[in-house]
């Protein structure tokens, strides 16, 4: 256990060494949510609420979907890729780690890193320059721990892909696809309510929507009451175990097959 | 005598080879037995249009990385694994090291089987591919080795003891709060060294550490590693293309081509191998078609007919004259051919890898 928290601390150290580039992903956040702000006032021009949502319970559903969104995504696909690619997958290889445990700390380190640089300013911007209005609920209590699940649930999609190159060595197609399918159907751009009714019952099987519209609606929609806010978690936890055990028995496969590049 | 003592002595002698068949297996740190590491690879068509119809191309041909070998390594060896570009040499200590399943055959490191525990061989194996870095390269380079300290679990008198050890050889200290993409090659690799020894393991696994050093780095590193496996015992194995790195550490070197094992003896062997033959390279003024049989006939007639000295042409200019020293002494043959040409330019060249494969090839050891 030691051994991976030195890894999440090494990660969030890399991160606060390149801090600069989070400016500009802090100043791409701005312009997102500015845009955001008057495409969805146009659309709430005429009402009150749509879908039972109010203006302001969309834009922080999307504004803090976008804050979210940096948190999430892992990139691990795309880093193993590279490094399965080039060999230095080797690195991770010859040194007594798994593999997996391995990317899920970096994947922490990083999550860690952005909630203090990205999540916190855009969410103070949402406060204090959007004045978007929080409704107060035991969702948000329960928030912080939808949040955590809903990255494991994230980690393992992007590590079960992750896993893929070592088969076809190049799977920047499938990670493309992954992301766009993640994002949409997972309420990552707009919010599920503004899907039709049927898609929104199909979407209730999949995983994607426990990634974001879970966390999103405790924040969203927090005066439900406790049980559909338990019964949701559950069901991000299904996922969350179900993905777990795809990923270890297609490690056990794919780790066979690892034909390190180089030397 | 009679038959039951007979028969009795018999089972003691069986026994006998058993056990020293048991023990030499205990005891070899590194037991490697007809091993073979196949890669069957997709023929690529030239062109965007070849590229398109590999997609649907199942013309795939294997090629025998390493095609049956079998050496056993004991506990304390310094072992040069040489061959030439190609040989199968990272493919062997890929296997070693547990990072590639071997399609055949059995390796064994300390006795258990690496690929299949691969973590628990990691534990007590370093590694130093020269091309890459273990390192993390955007971090300072103390942090990697406080990162490795927690991942290898070694505690922090062991780990100040060995950080102290490498200042005083290396003078480490100066590079700790470098990032580690911002070191040079040669500060790269020391550090890299330095890591593979950080968690005191039984096996270090060096693949061309030494490539692209200078000389007194290199001189460094090898008196660094001399110095560890003294101290500590640890079994190396290195591999390099400079056998100036073989002669200084290596009491046994293992020669592979092909994927095979040519040679695994006494480097005095090799040595005298290479050590015996010496190619000078001669500019000779007013050079011209004949001046080749011009040399040879000299020669002849200087040191008799079995003077053991081949002469070729190899680039233009250039004259080689390769000389076997058990029969004429290079100097000799250096003194006469300066006084009895005019020469513009000399040069001692050291005998190549290559070449020593090939005379190895041409059973020069048998
Ligand atoms: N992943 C791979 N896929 C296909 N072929 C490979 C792969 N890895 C190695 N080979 C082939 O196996 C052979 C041995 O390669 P290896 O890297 O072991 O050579 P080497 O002895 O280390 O050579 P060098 O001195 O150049 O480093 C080469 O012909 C190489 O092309
Ligand atoms: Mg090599």
């Amino acid at each position: 256990m030691r051994k991976y928290l030195a890894i999440v601390r090494g990660t969030y150290m890399i991160g606060m060494i390149y801090r600069l580039g989070f400016l500009f992903t802090i100043a791409g956040n701005v312009i997102y949510l500015g845009v955001a702000y008057y495409l969805w006032k146009s659309i709430f021009k005429n009402s009150e609420t749509l879908r039972g949502l109010t203006f302001d319970q969309t834009f922080l559903y999307v504004g803090l979907g976008s804050a979210i969104f940096i948190l999430l995504k892992t990139y691990t696909d795309w880093f193993m890729n590279s490094e399965i690619r080039d060999g230095s997958i080797a690195m991770y290889l010859v040194k007594p780690v798994d593999i997996g445990t391995y990317f899920l700390a970096t994947s922490f380190g990083s999550l860690l890193m952005n909630i203090t640089i990205v999540s916190i300013p855009t969410i103070l911007l949402l406060l204090f320059v959007f004045k978007v209005k929080f409704i107060i609920g035991i969702g948000l209590l329960l928030f912080p721990i939808s949040l955590l699940i809903a990255f494991f649930i994230s980690f393992f999609l992007d590590y079960f892909v992750g896993l893929v190159c070592f088969y076809s060595e190049s799977v920047w197609g499938l990670s493309t696809t992954k992301d766009i399918i993640v994002t949409l159907l997972s309420g990552g751009l707009i919010p599920l309510q503004f899907f039709p009714t049927a898609l929104q019952n199909i979407l209730h099987w999949l995983p994607f929507q426990a990634i974001y519209h879970t966390p999103l609606t405790m924040i969203t929609q927090p005066d439900q009451s406790v049980d559909v806010f338990l019964q949701m978690i559950f069901i991000q936890l299904v996922w969350a175990v179900l993905l777990f055990m795809a990923t270890r028995l297609f490690y056990i496969q794919a780790i066979k097959t690892v034909r390190v590049a180089g030397g | 005598m009679d038959l039951d003592d007979i028969e009795h002595s018999f089972y003691n002698r069986q026994s006998l080879l058993f056990l020293f068949y048991f023990l030499g297996k205990i005891m070899s740190l590194i037991h490697i037995e007809n091993l073979s590491k196949h890669f069957s690879i997709l023929n690529r068509r030239e062109g965007l249009g070849g590229a398109f119809r590999d997609l649907f191309s199942g013309d795939y041909r294997t090629v025998k990385a390493v095609d049956g070998i079998s050496f056993d390594i004991d506990a304390g060896e310094i072992v040069g694994y040489i061959g030439p570009n190609g040989a199968g040499k990272s493919t062997t200590i890929k296997m070693m090291t547990g990072i590639l399943k071997p399609s055949g055959g059995t390796i064994e490191v300390n006795g258990i089987t690496p690929y299949a525990n691969r973590i628990r061989q990691a534990q007590i194996m370093g590694v130093v591919f020269g091309q890459r870095t273990q390192l993390w390269w955007d971090l300072p380079v103390i942090e990697s080795f406080k990162i490795l300290k927690e991942i290898y679990k070694v505690d922090q008198k062991t780990f100040d003891e060995h950080m102290g050890l490498f200042n005083d050889l290396v003078d480490l200290k100066k590079l700790y709060t470098q990032q580690v993409r911002t070191l040079s090659l040669g500060q790269r690799m020391l550090c890299d060294i330095t890591a593979s020894f950080l968690h005191n393991p039984q096996v270090v696994f060096l693949d061309e550490p030494t490539i692209g050093l200078d000389i007194s780095v290199k001189a460094k590193m090898r008196s660094v590693i001399k110095e560890l496996n003294q101290v500590r015992n640890t079994t190396i194995i290195l591999t390099t293309h400079d056998l100036g790195d073989v002669e200084a550490l290596c009491q046994r070197i293992i020669i592979i081509d092909k994927g095979s094992v040519l040679y695994d003896g006494d480097i005095k062997k090799v040595n005298s191998l290479f050590g015996a033959y010496r190619t000078l390279k001669l500019q000779i003024d007013g050079y011209n078609d004949s001046t080749l049989q011009t040399l040879q006939d000299a020669f002849t007639q200087k040191f008799g007919p079995e003077h053991g000295i081949a002469i070729a042409a190899t680039e233009e200019f250039w004259t080689d004259v390769t000389i076997d020293q058990a029969r004429t002494p290079l100097a000799d043959v250096l003194n006469f051919i300066m006084t009895t040409f005019t020469v513009s330019d000399v040069r001692i060249v050291e005998i190549s890898m290559e070449n020593v494969v090939r005379k190895v090839y041409d059973g020069a050891l048998k």
